[in-house]
């Protein structure tokens, strides 16, 4: 009787215990998710009304455009991102991978220490020094800004985490597929190729999408190589080889402006990054997603 | 499964970048029709000065409509040190500045490019004195050695008998004043703190004048917006901001008492009239505390910066570029001016335009005077 009567008295503390701890986890993740839904809703409140044809199609020119109610946009933003965003990625798939198979897929080779701090100390660096770093290798030597320097400062961002994502893909994948491949004669890099990386996929692309986005957002890079533009070029390799513009430097110089009708533009283009931003996250994880549930 | 995946992604890749391309020819096509102009397009490019930045793109707006689209300039404001930096480092094919180049830097580029650095003026900074005074919304009247004590903190409240003598009629609150001033480095500052050091010995000594100086007290705000926030917001406040700033913000600024002893209320023509003295040939001076009778006494030239030797800079590749770059300037400091008011900027006195033909006359090319040439087209010389 007594027994019986601890043992539910513990049992419901145990369950209030429990109640009380599971409550405390769902309130520290509603804190964690208010800002964000907070910063969202408050940039889609501000942005959607200079959201229109118009900011599609149209070119930024002069903030008297804007005062005037004269047509004006972004297409010269929206397309420079996407072309400097693309060479960024090119230019950092081969890299990133290459150290990320080093690293995993060769342990013990006398480069992978040294490797592993240059790419921590690549991934902690500010952005605004490899921003630096590009403006001396491409713009110096080009004589001009170019989307191709705003490329390479971006692909810095971009290299240490695609190392990083590849090495922790490769990883996963157990050591009896590659002692399989072995078994049969395949030489070390036919392995790699034709059996780590395959089981591998999901996880690489996974890892190369959020390294995309990251390095979407960054504004601070481009100042100095990329450097701004506020039409589309004469041509379009002038993207590649000339000055270009691109979403978050873009959306950075619209918010310093004295101008109601640039900051409302300035929302537009933050609407506009962030879908980018969480269309390739929501991409990512679902991804992921499907990859737990192949195994 | 994992097959199809990364094949939708394949597909949207190359979706992707279909669509690029064919909006890239898209654009390309829709203005071959207008290319029945008689040379190609040209791209030029400038970058510096964040206060002449709307009045340089709204010309690069207009200039580019009365082209026909032919000739696009796209300015980049980065700030006047920005500005002196990249056109040190050839990087742009004209810089624009509040600050004129030093000696040493002139010496620099004369070493770089075997010729001239131009400080060609093109539109004129203005600095008022913003307030924000509960009750008194316009026409304070302040002197330069009140405000030269407010920035030095010897004046701290608006009840001061020094502001009430200078304004009988205003009712000045018995409110604390919070001085503001620019954080970060700027030409507005280099502007403001020129004035203050050529009225005060006290200031000269104590502080003097520069893009960014050690304040004896106050507030930072970070560019023009950030002054002008905490001056907007805060009961008390006096900063400084860009006239056209003040104007289209709407904000209260003071009438100054210039060295004539006139009382000079912040306008246009006022910042004209003081720019209208005896100019240097290079155009390197500073005029605040001008003595024109009539001139507002906190101003300065924006300029625009160039090399006489336009084939050494780096980043003007061919003749035609530098050509049509020359082109734009003679008309940015004749016909481009009729923007100025416009978009709250002073017009460039005769004096400056005089002294800007002057240095075009010598900008060549390999040796070939393109710029007395262009001056001649353009009926100038």
């Amino acid at each position: 009787m007594n027994i019986a009567n601890v043992k539910q008295k513990s049992l419901k503390q145990r369950k209030i215990k429990d109640n009380f701890m599971v409550g405390l986890l769902y309130l520290s993740t509603l804190i964690v998710i208010t800002p964000l839904i907070i910063i969202i809703s408050y940039v889609i409140y501000n942005g959607i009304n200079a959201l229109n044809w118009d900011f599609f199609v149209h070119e930024l020119g002069s903030p008297t455009r804007a005062m005037q109610g004269r047509p004006t946009g972004l297409v010269h933003t929206i397309l420079g991102t996407a072309v400097v965003d693309t060479l960024a990625l090119l230019i950092a798939l081969p890299v990133g991978v290459g150290s990320g198979i080093l690293l995993s897929e060769y342990p013990d080779n006398k480069l992978n220490p040294a490797l592993r701090i240059i790419n921590d100390t690549l991934n902690g660096m500010p952005a605004i020094l490899k921003g630096l770093l590009a403006f001396a290798l491409i713009v110096k030597p080009m004589g001009t800004f170019s989307g191709l320097a705003g490329g390479v400062a971006l692909a810095f961002v971009m290299i240490p985490i695609i190392a990083r994502a590849t090495e922790s893909a490769l990883m996963n994948i157990p050591w009896s597929i590659r002692e399989a491949g072995l078994a049969i004669g395949l030489p070390r890099w036919r392995v790699i190729m034709s059996t780590v990386i395959p089981a591998a996929k999901t996880g690489l692309v996974t890892g190369f999408l959020i390294a995309f986005a990251r390095a979407v957002g960054e504004a601070a890079p481009l100042m100095f190589t990329s450097f701004g533009n506020n039409y589309l070029p004469k041509h379009w390799t002038g993207m590649i080889f000339g000055p270009v513009d691109t979403l978050p430097q873009r959306l950075y110089s619209l918010a310093i402006s004295p101008y109601k009708e640039w900051h409302a533009m300035g929302w537009a283009a933050g609407i506009i990054l962030l879908v980018f931003v969480i269309t390739l996250f929501i991409f990512a994880r679902v991804l992921t997603a499907e990859k737990k549930y192949e195994s | 499964m994992k097959k199809s995946v990364l094949k939708s992604i394949q597909i949207t890749v190359i979706m992707a970048i279909i669509v690029f391309v064919a909006g890239c020819n898209g654009t390309q096509e829709s203005e071959s029709g207008e290319r029945t102009e008689r040379q190609q397009r040209v791209d030029l490019m400038g970058a510096g000065a964040s206060f002449p930045a709307p009045l340089m793109t709204a010309m690069a707006d207009e200039y580019r409509t009365l082209t026909n689209n032919r000739v696009t300039i796209n300015y980049q404001s980065i700030g006047s040190g920005g500005g002196i930096r990249q056109f040190g480092e050839q990087t742009i094919m004209f810089g624009m500045t509040e600050a004129f180049l030093s000696d040493e830097i002139m010496k620099d580029v004369e070493a770089n490019t075997k010729g001239k650095a131009f400080n060609m003026p093109i539109t004129l900074a203005d600095v008022v004195a913003t307030y924000n005074i509960p009750g008194v919304d316009k026409g304070l009247v302040l002197d330069s050695s009140v405000l030269v004590d407010i920035y030095l903190g010897k004046i701290t409240n608006w009840n001061n008998s020094r502001i009430a003598n200078l304004n009988p009629n205003k009712n000045l609150p018995s409110l604390p004043i919070t001085v503001v001033h620019r954080s970060d480095g700027s030409g507005s500052t280099n502007i403001w703190t020129s004035y203050f050091t050529r009225v005060s010995d006290e200031w000269k000594n104590k502080v003097g004048m520069g893009t960014s100086v050690n304040w004896p007290l106050g507030v930072g705000g970070n560019g023009n917006e950030g002054v002008a926030g905490i001056v907007i917001n805060t009961p008390g406040a006096i900063g400084y901001n860009s006239l056209a700033y003040a104007l289209i913000n709407d904000m209260s600024f003071a009438s100054i008492i210039n060295s004539s002893g006139n009382i000079i209320t912040p306008s246009f023509d006022a910042t004209t009239e003081a720019a209208n003295i005896d100019l240097p040939e290079d155009t390197r001076i500073l005029f605040t505390n001008t003595p024109a009778p009539n001139g507002y006494p906190i101003a300065g030239f924006a300029w625009m910066l160039i090399h006489e030797n336009l084939h050494m800079n780096n980043a003007i590749s061919t003749k035609n570029e530098a050509i049509e770059l020359v082109e734009f300037i003679i008309w940015s400091i004749t016909d481009g001016q009729n923007l100025s008011e416009g978009l709250g900027y002073a017009r460039l006195p005769e004096a400056a335009i005089d002294r800007s033909i002057d240095m075009i006359k010598q900008i060549n090319w390999k040796g070939e005077m393109i710029g007395r040439d262009l001056l001649r087209k353009n009926n100038l010389l």
